[in-house]
């Protein structure tokens, strides 16, 4: 027997119409933390710092019985703020999360977008990491009093490292240290590289002067010598670490990167309240404790408001210093 | 020797049925996520990174590897088959290998790429093995003025892909560098022809790029020009490689590892570039010059074995310094810390069994991945036998699904649509595509090093040329550049005499 | 000879003038970044656009010369392509414009809807008049590939208008 068309249409229209819910698994409970649908945004590549914290977090939320099937999807482009002018579009959707962090507030301001941070409700911080300053091993400076007599004496020579884009976190470091260290931001010769990998290398080879990254990435460079630590910036020593914090070498500034969860403008109360307690009893399961501990991330729990107020004042610090950059 | 022990207590560990077992899971999979549109292998990895959340470490990472080297075969079948390329590793294989799947000559394309893959692969290995600490060590080395020579000495050999007509094949290469030219500026941050569009503020991937003007571009010209007389479906051909094939491909085979290996060992090099050069190269040595643009089967035998060998290299630096070198090795980092690992120096030392355990499920994830796909290549070749609307119907179907999949956004639809009517007026025109497919890789690679090496030396033009191995690589452009003179003088010489 | 055959003839002389366009796009782009304020040495970030501009507007210049002189680029041949025939812009429009329905339609209509519309449509700008078997196999080509990036890949794709209706 042959088809005929109106049935063949008829046919076609209801396989691609009724098709896709059919074949989606029946919705969840709407009880407790579980919220159904969630989908957890991932505004830059697989492999990147945001894109780990965020299908870690998943799966942890998901191992702990907190919700069902938590859905990770990766929008990078420019810094996070493709992702993030998504997320503001995305106003009153209540099952949508996003990962991010401090590169996230300086690239808002270098690429001068019209979102903000400032648009989006804030969920919680849950991770901070300090940057250090590390050299190779037959690097001239043996402590961070060498380097930095020696950068005083001619910024421009003494090329820095980075493994982000200006207005990225290993950006903003050497920033602030030479702002403490009275060298003007502007005469910093600041060389971005594509992440962490390319970066190591030049520190290696001496290519750069020094290198300024997150403490996890190079801990083992660290330990088989290949890489000296000379500052850890935040306010307090790294444990098993032997270098001083700035300030202790006298530059009074401190520098701590973290990561967070924010999601879309516009929630409900009901809505708002339902994330941040999700994400807090994610912080409270042992899943996550044992990420923290194989990941080498420091806990930095800031749920809700606190978060909030936090995002403003960095937003305030890292405009200040871009400004006087000129970015 | 050390590590030749090493190595067989590697293979101990990788030929359990276990983990030969995963192994066979990984390449499969590996290969049949490759092929899908949109889906390179940094992409498949991430994918199947909860798939190995219930393994010991070895068994995993053994799964990574065959998903590896799968999924960038895979994207040679689809860029073979259909001028789609899945990954930008895989965009020099389109050039000579769609035109041979066209004439019918798929399952040999298929046959060569998958060989070149299995000797890329061996023979990056054993490097690998041998030469790890070595080159390592070397690689750090590497600066941005040795970089940049690298980059000029490539910019020389595009010279050799322009094509007939010299003023279209530059016209064709400069849209590429324009191309390339979009996206925040690397140094500065600031937007260069984004038009204020967040999402061009990356740049346009060089994937995005390859399937627009081959894919798309090419549909187009075909509907423009469709052969209304009875569609003659495609000869299948001969399902094997000929012993002609074979003569004319053996030393691509062998010659593409020289180029892949170094380049994917040093920190930017990457696969891209290393599968351009060794396509060049093939076309200057091949007795058959006449053939390269229409299908020759050497410009896919020695690209296919530069990608795969370049991957190898990649391995040398993430094991051993714990440098990730492309996307892939990045994603695998993040898996090693999933486990607790840090690759890096003291990797070796700590995680003996599992290093060597790895590196021996390469060669035998290698040798799985040829015994699937020879046989199946004729079967891949006969996918071309569909009637010609569902062929390119399904062509632009799945450049769609790749470019959207990405990033689910509507906009990079658009764009690859408008690099689609470029590459119809190209083809209109006479423009080569190659050429334009290089500018947007060699472009952006060569701004950024040479205005690092400006940086870095404080704004001194010295500091481009003060190490020996970019002096070194300047000679050789100066002694490529001369040689047509010096060829002149020489035979002016012997005629006067 | 007429004009207007005097232009078809040199059609080549309208990429030329694309070329030269897009050269003065890049040129001015270039223009508009601000002086490099972090970057050292001679080479800012509107150098290499300056260069590439100019080398558009040269290349588009000599492009035209070349044609005006009688040169022509040689139209790409391939198996399925026929020259002898003239061209059918008619079907690239519609490809093209099914292709940019489907850009616009994947949001509101969901990936399953605009794919098969896709492909049908494609398949029947390129001449499968097939109207039975073409939206079956469309509709099913379409839904299998959702099938396989939004629930076995996790790639996430929209399902269309009645996800969580029904």
């Amino acid at each position: 027997m042959r088809l005929r068309t109106p049935f063949a249409l008829l046919g076609a229209a209801l396989l691609v119409l009724v098709g896709p819910p059919l074949l989606s698994p029946g919705s969840d409970s709407d009880s407790g933390t579980r919220i159904p649908g969630l989908r957890f945004m991932v505004p830059n590549t697989p492999g990147g710092g945001y894109d780990i914290t965020a299908r870690t977090a998943a799966k942890n939320a998901e191992e702990a019985g907190l919700t069902g099937d938590v859905e990770v999807f990766n929008l990078p482009g420019a810094g996070g703020t493709v992702g993030l002018t998504r997320l503001v579009g995305e106003r009153g959707n209540g099952r949508l999360a996003m990962s991010m962090g401090l590169g996230v507030v300086g690239a808002v301001h270098t690429n001068q977008t019209p979102r903000t941070l400032a648009d989006t409700t804030p969920i919680a911080r849950l991770t901070e990491e300090q940057d250090i300053v590390v050299v190779g091993k037959d690097s001239q400076y043996k402590t961070i009093q060498d380097l930095l007599t020696a950068w005083k004496k001619s910024p421009g020579k003494l090329p820095v490292g980075g493994g982000s884009s200006p207005g990225g976190p290993d950006h903003l470091a050497p920033m602030l240290m030479a702002q403490a260290a009275g060298i003007a931001p502007k005469d910093v010769n600041y060389v971005p590289f594509d992440g962490g990998g390319e970066l190591l290398a030049s520190i290696l080879g001496d290519k750069v002067a020094f290198g300024v990254s997150g403490v996890g990435e190079y801990l083992d460079q660290i330990k088989a010598g290949q890489l000296r630590l000379l500052a850890v910036t935040g306010p307090k020593r790294v444990p098993g670490l032997d270098a001083p914090t700035l300030r202790e070498a006298g530059l009074d500034t401190e520098f701590t990167n973290w990561r967070g969860i924010v999601a879309p403008p516009g929630l409900s109360d009901a809505e708002r309240e339902k994330l941040v307690t999700l994400v807090t009893e994610l912080h409270d399961s042992p899943q996550w404790r044992e990420s923290l501990k194989t990941h080498g991330w420091n806990d930095a729990f800031l749920p809700g408001e606190e978060f909030g107020t936090f995002l403003a004042e960095q937003d305030r610090r890292v405009g200040s210093v871009l400004k006087e950059l000129g970015l | 020797m050390d590590s030749l022990n090493s190595l067989i207590d590697g293979f101990g560990t990788a030929l359990t049925p276990m983990n030969l077992l995963w192994a066979a899971i990984g390449v499969l999979l590996g290969t049949a996520i490759g092929v899908l549109p949109g889906i390179g292998p940094a992409m498949a990895v991430a994918l199947l990174l909860p798939v190995t959340y219930g393994l010991e470490p070895t068994g995993a990472f053994i799964m990574f590897a065959g998903i590896y080297y799968g999924a960038m075969f895979g994207g040679s079948t689809t860029s073979i088959l259909l001028n789609t390329p899945g990954e930008s590793a895989a965009v020099v294989a389109a050039i000579e290998g769609n035109p041979m799947a066209k004439a019918g000559r798929g399952a040999q394309a298929l046959a060569a790429a998958a060989i070149g893959h299995f000797a890329g692969g061996m023979i990056g290995t054993i490097l690998l093995v041998v030469l790890a600490p070595t080159v390592a060590a070397l690689a750090v080395d590497i600066g941005a003025p040795d970089y940049l020579a690298l980059m000029v000495l490539a910019f020389i050999a595009v010279t050799s892909v322009l094509g007939s007509s010299r003023i279209r094949g530059l016209a064709s290469l400069l849209i590429g560098l324009t191309i390339g030219l979009v996206g925040l500026d690397q140094m500065t941050g600031q937007q260069r022809l984004t038009f204020g569009s967040l999402q061009l503020a990356d740049g346009v991937d060089v994937v995005i790029v390859a399937v627009g003007l081959f894919a798309i571009g090419e549909a187009l010209w075909v509907a423009a020009h469709l052969r209304r007389t009875a569609g003659e479906a495609i000869p299948v051909g001969r399902p094997w490689l000929g012993r002609d094939d074979v003569k004319r491909t053996w030393k691509s085979w062998l010659r593409g590892p020289v180029i892949g290996f170094p380049f994917g060992a040093i920190p930017a090099g990457g696969a891209e570039i290393p599968t351009f050069l060794s396509y060049v190269t093939e076309k200057r040595l091949s007795k058959h010059k006449e053939q390269f643009g229409k299908g020759a089967i050497e410009g896919v035998a020695g690209p296919e074995s530069a990608a795969s060998a370049s991957a190898a290299g990649t391995l040398v630096s993430m094991l051993t310094l714990g440098l990730p070198t492309t996307a892939v090795a990045a994603v695998m980092l993040a898996a090693f810390q999933q486990y607790g690992i840090q690759p890096g120096p003291l990797l070796f030392e700590r995680e003996p069994d599992l290093v060597w355990g790895l590196i021996a499920s390469l060669f035998v994830g290698m040798v799985l991945l040829l015994a699937l796909n020879l046989p199946l290549a004729p079967v891949w070749a006969k996918l071309l036998r569909i009637p010609r609307p569902y062929l390119y119907a399904g062509i632009l179907f799945f450049a769609a699904v790749g470019a959207y999949a990405v990033g689910g956004e509507a906009l990079d639809l658009v764009i690859l649509l408008v690099i689609g009517l470029i590459g119809l007026g190209m083809r209109r025109y006479g423009l080569p595509v190659l050429p334009a497919v290089i500018g947007v890789i060699l472009g952006p690679a060569a701004e950024q090093q040479l205005r690092r090496a400006l940086q870095i030396s404080d704004g001194s033009v010295t500091g481009l040329v003060d190490t020996p191995f970019s002096v070194t690589v300047y000679a050789v452009v100066v002694i490529l550049l001369a040689w047509p003179l010096l060829r002149k003088v020489i035979i002016r010489r012997g005629g006067t005499r | 000879m007429s004009p207007k055959t005097w232009l078809r003839e040199r059609s080549e002389l309208g990429f030329g003038a694309l070329l030269f366009l897009l050269g003065v796009l890049v040129l001015t782009d270039a223009l508009t970044l601000d002086a490099d304020l972090t970057g050292r040495g001679p080479v800012g970030p509107a150098t290499v656009p300056l260069v590439v501009g100019c080398g558009l507007v040269v290349v588009a210049v000599l492009l035209s010369l070349d044609v005006l002189r009688g040169g022509r680029g040689e139209a790409e041949a391939g198996e399925d392509v026929d020259l002898s025939e003239p061209a059918d812009w008619r079907t690239v429009l519609l490809l093209a414009g099914v292709f940019l329905a489907f850009a616009v339609l994947i949001g509101p209509v969901g990936f399953p809807v605009a794919g098969a519309l896709l492909f049908w449509g494609s398949a029947y700008a390129l001449g499968s008049r097939h109207l039975h078997r073409d939206p079956l196999i469309a509709a099913t080509l379409s839904l299998l590939t959702y099938v396989v990036f939004d629930k076995l890949l996790g790639v996430p794709l929209p399902g269309g208008p009645l996800m969580g209706v029904i």
